[in-house]
């Protein structure tokens, strides 16, 4: 059937300041490779905003209000040394986090069988009451929660593959085992969470990575941690954190994949959305800083997505052991 | 041939060497750096005494990736103090100690240069380019005897 795209122009117009890593040229990249032959059959759609209702499911409602009062009406404001926001980032925020509950509603009512939300700010570090780590709202959390609660699923998951550790998920899911919350990330780096004794109540899964660590490791991941904690959920839905900051050469961090990891990783969970939720995902775009590696990792991805609604992305059983290609 | 045993760290060092204020900047360390090719500087109290030595290494290592900001805040991190990326014990010598002692210490430490102190003040420092000069001196000047079993 169909991959859905959402996005939306004033994603691009959240201004974080000359020479900031998360910088409006990062959608631009991945939308410029996204316009091109292969990608003809991807279907565009606009993001809506968020609405409170939706925001409130993770975030306080003093959060909400706060980080919109933030929003100055010219320059620029430092929620902390890493948060800037400008006149557009409230907006570009709301659409940011409707897009992924636009694109859950979409593939639950039969439009699509998943998407991809090219969208920013990204999301998985905001705390349900502090914005941090570049996020003001947590939009995979709350397109999980909107899955709950709009759609009534009882079990939903969230795959976290960016380098950072998605502490805001972590924090708004630690106690609901309706939500199984993964995340490979960098040991050691920011935020600092992520610690694999992190367990929640049984559903989170923190699998931090050494520095260097690369395609050898990502499938033992895979193989030892990923794949038996999905398949014992057996999710109803599948958000993905889509970071690509893991990709060797990424300034802000120092693990080894590559563009053909998130291929082989998209694959993967795939599999798994074929087998337990009609292939249902929705896949949200968080970091990636060295642009032309976060433009082929997202084209590999978002490639993947693709192959998959068509069947003809049968994954290699061999490819599937745990082998490095 | 073994006149390199005779030298002391006091034959060899750099005395009276430039050293830096805990309360300098570490931009100012930089600029130290830039002008003078030093590897590291030792820093000194007021009465020269040693409190700490900041090698480029330690300076590299205040601007690495860390868990309190997801991407470091390079301009602020220049205006932080020395004292905050120095090392605060650092190894350090005597004047009168061997050379040959000084160079197994700097191999096996793997450290470009090292502080020399007296009574707790900073006298010198010594380096690996000082060993170098000290082993050229004390072969160069000299014959080697032909020993038996060699060939010319």
């Amino acid at each position: 059937m169909t991959t859905l795209l959402y996005t939306h122009p004033i994603c691009q117009e959240h201004d974080t300041g000359y020479g900031h890593p998360e910088c409006a040229a990062r959608l631009t990249a991945i939308l410029g490779a996204l316009k091109t032959a292969p990608f003809a059959a991807l279907e565009w759609r606009e993001a809506p905003s968020a609405t409170v209702e939706q925001l409130t499911r993770i975030h306080t409602p003093a959060h909400v209000e706060r980080t919109l009062a933030r929003i100055p009406k010219h320059g620029y404001h430092a929620i902390d040394g890493d948060t800037i926001v400008s006149p557009h980032s409230g907006e570009a925020a709301l659409r940011a986090a409707g897009a992924v509950c636009a694109a859950v509603d979409a593939i639950l009512r039969g439009e699509a069988d998943n998407a991809f939300c090219a969208v920013r700010p990204p999301g998985h570090h905001a705390e349900p009451n502090q914005a941090m780590g570049f996020c003001l709202f947590d939009n995979a959390a709350i397109g999980a929660a909107h899955a709950r609660a709009a759609h009534g699923l009882e079990r939903v998951a969230v795959i976290d593959f960016d380098v950072h550790h998605g502490n805001g998920t972590q924090t708004a899911f630690e106690h609901d085992p309706a939500y199984l919350y993964i995340s490979t990330h960098q040991a050691y780096i920011y935020p600092g969470t992520g610690r694999r004794d992190e367990r929640g109540v049984g559903n989170i899964v923190n699998v931090p990575l050494l520095a260097n660590s690369g395609s050898t490791d990502l499938r033992q991941a895979w193989a030892r941690d990923i794949e038996p904690a999905l398949r014992q959920f057996k999710p109803q839905f599948i958000l993905i954190s889509a970071g690509f900051d893991a990709h060797r050469m990424d300034p802000l961090a120092e693990l080894d994949f590559t563009e053909d990891d998130y291929r082989w990783l998209t694959e993967r969970i795939a599999a798994i959305a074929t087998e337990f939720c009609r292939g249902r995902i929705a896949s949200v775009l968080e970091g990636g800083y060295n642009l032309p590696a976060l433009a082929a990792s997202a084209v590999a991805h978002v490639k993947a997505l693709m192959a998959a609604t068509s069947g003809l992305a049968k994954p290699d059983p061999e490819d599937a052991n745990g082998r490095a290609p | 041939m073994y006149e390199f045993l005779q030298y002391q760290v006091r034959d060899a060092m750099t005395a009276d060497p430039i050293a830096i204020s805990p309360r300098a900047k570490l931009r100012e360390a930089e600029s130290l750096f830039e002008a003078r090719d030093f590897n590291g500087v030792p820093v000194v109290d007021e009465k020269r005494h040693l409190i700490g030595m900041l090698t480029k290494l330690d300076f590299l290592d205040a601007f690495r990736l860390g868990s309190r900001a997801i991407a470091p805040h390079y301009d602020e991190i220049m205006e932080q103090l020395v004292e905050t990326a120095m090392d605060s014990s650092p190894a350090s010598v005597e004047p009168q100690l061997p050379l040959s002692r000084l160079l197994q210490k700097l191999v096996e430490m793997r450290v470009k240069s090292l502080p020399v102190v007296e009574n707790g003040r900073l006298v010198g420092i010594i380096s690996h380019q000082d060993v170098l000069k000290a082993l050229r001196r004390a072969t160069l000047q000299h014959e080697i005897p032909a020993h038996e079993g060699s060939r010319s």
